[in-house]
């Protein structure tokens, strides 16, 4: 038996992101996903005015900053206890959901398709399909989601000014309001994408594509017409699964969710927990069975991590961030272990379908489990119904103009007290946790969609998910591990707010 | 041909995200159109990281020239000095950039971070950043306030937060297309930051009367209450619009000076500081005696469409 220990880099993810793997004949019996970026936004936030956070943490992540923006407007909203009006969560999440697309687009056809182009594919059948639409700068899939994906941002630009990072939530609403030119334009920026989506993402039309229910309905479609399996999503899943992406990583059973979106006809008085578009929820993996989500059971551990330890997992609200690098030592991340009533649990577009509980994915799911493919096409799922959704957000808009974008809260200032904003980004559940003491910030604690996926042993050595996901698996060519590309990158990994580099043993290097 | 190598240090992606949403020039016409060849790119590069290795051998062993080399993010040099908050292959990224840039023929910072430290030298700057040859606004950074890219010019900065797209991507077509880069006393380049935000700011009709606003979500001019930082601000937003849409300002958000060295200032981020009812900060270059006299006036002739707020920004 060889023993060996292999380090992977990859790029073409949000930040850098490191793997060192422990290796027996070819299979991986340890994971450690390592994050070593730090850049302190918790303590930068610390003594600041509170709608400074407004600026300040939009700027954690460049691919998500409309997310991170929302979480912190619901954050300061709920310290405040302050209502928004209809309109101004429409707009909100028309803006929410064009990023998401943005996101959506890039990761699957910027960054994960692009592994199908690698040379150990070359003698199969499917390899000159795979150059022509997924080539970088060349395949036509590729170039045509650089185009689409900075059309679709333009939506955020019309009400938020710009994207990235724009401050255009605003504790009681939006700066501007929607009128008769923000809606043409925002429709015919998103007829152009939708007419894109259909012709060569799905082959088909929208609202055929989202009657699909079943498995045996979607594998029956895929082969009816060739529009459909000459569609990206179709080639995308005749790859993935001729190269076996579907019986490949698993990790963690348990999923949490916390609902996107929230929803205009609840708006207009505060609310503590808010009723929203797709649901949010905790789906058990032992039990099957999805339960109410508590943002109170949420904690996190610092055992592996770069931080002044403290026993067990704390609450946001509890929280402690102070970091304390020891690169020798048996910790070795930035990234913190959140954990949901004490477990290990995914987070990103195929939990939120589960637990919204859509047909199709459900229908998969049932069939074949939450698989690396699954959790890819999801994403593309997702992009169809965020297509349709705002396209009934507009409509919902243009029917009521003249109502109001902003209520302007009671008091000027935020009081004292505390405060949490839980939001779905492009890569699953966000939460800002924030107190205030004496009109500043005295604590902020940031969850991000990735700490939930690619977090480090927590107390009890329970692996992260990521880690799980990759323990036990066949790498063909440890020096060319192509595997773990795929099933990485179908997490859409973004690890800005988190990964980079250990050096011990044999450096290996992932293709692409 | 010419070489571009783009790294990322201490940043959120933002700037890289920025730049994909260009479109005059966009990232593939600085391919196609001016023979711009990506040794690498963290999101575009479709080449093993281990590409990266090696391209970064070779420009340091003198066998591959670097035209371009871009750097997005802030210069960690925390904690105690390592650079060791934002590494690579076991050693700081800090020193990494030190040997390229002596290697390169012209080095761009993308981004206020790169240019002055940015969002991460914010108080407490816990992670100890700078700027690559600034230190918010005191010059002299990662590199000497003297030191000279080997085609003599000193860092490029194209500041912002993230920086614009099109004045990323129009920079590096000009570098490429052998055209004169001017820069001003920030070193940014002059074509792209000799124009206040406050310019084409669609609310200047307001501001030109005195008609300013107290609350959000209003039409009128945010200068005097609401922390507009437009008038003291050299950003193209105003002039050439961001996804070619919008801007901060017109959308009803104030201008932050992300462009700024001193960006983001640690005081109230919506409050514009005053003595007595004028900000403290006049728009660039004028005289406080004169802009009283000034505001006075103009207040006394704002017609009622302005004054009633009737015009749209
Ligand atoms: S809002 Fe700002 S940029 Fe616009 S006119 Fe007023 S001060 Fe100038
Ligand atoms: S308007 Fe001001 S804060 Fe906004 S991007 Fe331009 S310079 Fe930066």
């Amino acid at each position: 038996m060889s023993r060996r220990t292999i380090q992977i880099e990859m790029n073409r993810v949000e930040g850098d992101l490191d793997f060192q793997l422990e290796m027996e004949d070819n299979i991986v019996v340890d994971a450690r996903c390592i994050g070593t970026l730090y850049r302190g936004f918790e303590q930068i936030m610390l003594g600041r005015k509170p709608t400074d956070a407004l600026v300040i943490t939009p700027r954690i992540c460049g691919i998500c900053g409309t997310a991170q923006l929302n979480a912190a407007v619901l954050a300061l909203e709920h310290a405040g206890r302050i209502a928004v009006p209809p309109n101004a969560v429409r707009i909100r999440n028309l803006c929410l959901m064009a990023e998401t697309v943005q996101s959506d687009l890039r990761q699957s056809f910027l960054f994960f398709t692009a592994d199908f182009c690698h040379p150990k594919y070359l003698s199969r059948p499917f390899y000159d399909k795979a150059l022509a639409a997924f080539q970088p700068f060349k395949g036509s899939v590729h170039r045509g989601a650089l185009e689409n994906s900075r059309h679709i941002v333009e939506i955020v630009a019309l009400f938020g000014g710009q994207w990235p990072h724009s401050s255009y939530m605003l504790p009681g609403g939006v700066t501007t309001p929607a009128n008769s030119r923000h809606i043409i334009d925002s429709l015919s920026i998103l007829n152009k994408l939708t007419r894109w989506f259909e012709q060569t993402v799905i082959g088909t039309d929208l609202d055929v594509w989202l009657d699909l229910q079943s498995a045996e309905q979607f594998f029956a479609w895929l082969t009816e017409k060739p529009a459909h399996d000459e569609s990206a999503t179709g080639l995308l899943t005749q790859i993935s699964r001729e190269i076996g992406l579907q019986y490949l990583g698993f990790g963690t059973p348990h999923m949490l969710s916390y609902g996107a979106y929230d929803d205009p006809r609840y708006a207009g008085t505060f609310t503590q927990h808010k009723q929203r578009l797709f649901k949010a929820g905790f789906l058990n993996g032992e039990t099957g069975i999805v339960e109410a989500f508590d943002q109170a059971k949420i904690t996190e551990h610092v055992r592996y991590a770069w931080f002044q330890p403290y026993p067990g997992g704390l609450h946001p609200f509890q929280g402690q961030t102070v970091p304390d690098y020891q690169p020798h030592s048996d910790r070795y991340t930035w990234c913190k272990a959140p954990r949901y009533q004490d477990k290990v649990v995914q987070t990103g577009p195929l939990a939120d379908a589960l637990i919204d509980g859509e047909p199709l994915i459900r229908s998969l799911y049932q069939a074949e489990g939450g698989n690396a493919w699954l959790r890819q096409f999801a994403r593309l799922r997702r992009t169809a119904k965020l297509l349709r959704t705002m396209r009934d957000t507009l409509h919902e808009l243009s029917a009521d103009l003249d109502e109001p974008h902003m209520l302007p809260p009671a008091t000027k200032d935020i009081p004292d007290g505390e405060g949490f904003g839980l939001v779905t980004a492009a890569r699953g559940g966000l939460g800002h946790w924030l107190q205030i003491a004496d009109g500043a910030i005295s604590r902020y604690q940031v969850v991000t969609p990735t700490a939930w996926n690619a977090s480090p042993k927590d107390s009890a050595g329970r692996h992260g998910h990521w880690e799980s996901s990759l323990i036990g698996m066949r790498v063909d060519d440890p020096d060319d591990p192509v595997e773990i590309g795929h099933i990485i990158r179908s997490h859409d990994p973004c690890l800005v707010c988190t990964v980079h580099i250990l050096d011990s043993g044999k450096r290996l290097t992932l293709w692409p | 041909m010419t070489t571009l190598l783009w790294l990322q240090t201490g940043s959120c992606g933002g700037d890289t995200m920025s730049i994909l949403c260009a479109d005059s020039p966009s990232v593939e016409e600085l391919v196609d159109q001016y023979g711009i060849e990506f040794l690498w790119q963290p999101s575009l590069s479709a080449e093993p990281k281990k590409h990266l290795d090696t391209v970064l051998d070779a420009i340091l062993e003198d066998r591959l020239a670097l035209d371009i080399l871009c750097v997005e993010g802030s210069i960690m040099t925390g904690p105690n000095g390592s650079g060791m908050y934002d590494p690579y292959r076991g050693r700081s990224k800090m020193s990494l950039i030190r040997q390229l840039a002596e290697k390169a023929g012209y080095l761009v910072a993308m981004g206020t971070c790169a240019a002055y430290g940015g969002v991460h030298a914010a108080p407490p700057n816990p992670t100890d950043c700078l700027g690559l040859q600034f230190d918010k606004q005191a010059p002299g950074g990662l590199l000497p306030v003297d030191w000279r890219s080997r085609r003599g010019l000193p860092v490029v900065n194209i500041s912002g937060c993230p920086a614009h797209p099109n004045a990323m991507t129009k920079t590096l077509a000009m570098l490429a297309a052998g055209l004169p880069l001017e820069l001003d006393h920030l070193n940014r380049p002059k074509a792209f930051f000799n124009t206040m935000v406050h310019q084409g700011c669609t609310r200047t009709e307001y501001h030109e009367y005195d008609v300013e606003d107290e609350l959000f979500g209003g039409k009128g001019c945010m200068f005097f209450n609401l922390g507009c930082k437009g008038p003291v601000t050299m950003a193209i937003c105003n002039s050439e619009l961001w996804n070619g849409r919008g801007s901060k300002t017109r959308a009803g958000v104030p201008c932050f000076g992300c462009t700024s060295p001193d960006f983001p200032s640690d005081h109230d981020l919506f409050r514009t500081e005053k003595i007595g009812p004028i900000p403290v900060n006049l728009p660039l270059g004028v005289e406080r005696a004169n802009y009283m006299a000034y505001k006075s006036l103009a207040h006394e002739a704002a017609p009622e469409r302005v004054l009633n707020k009737t015009m749209d920004p």
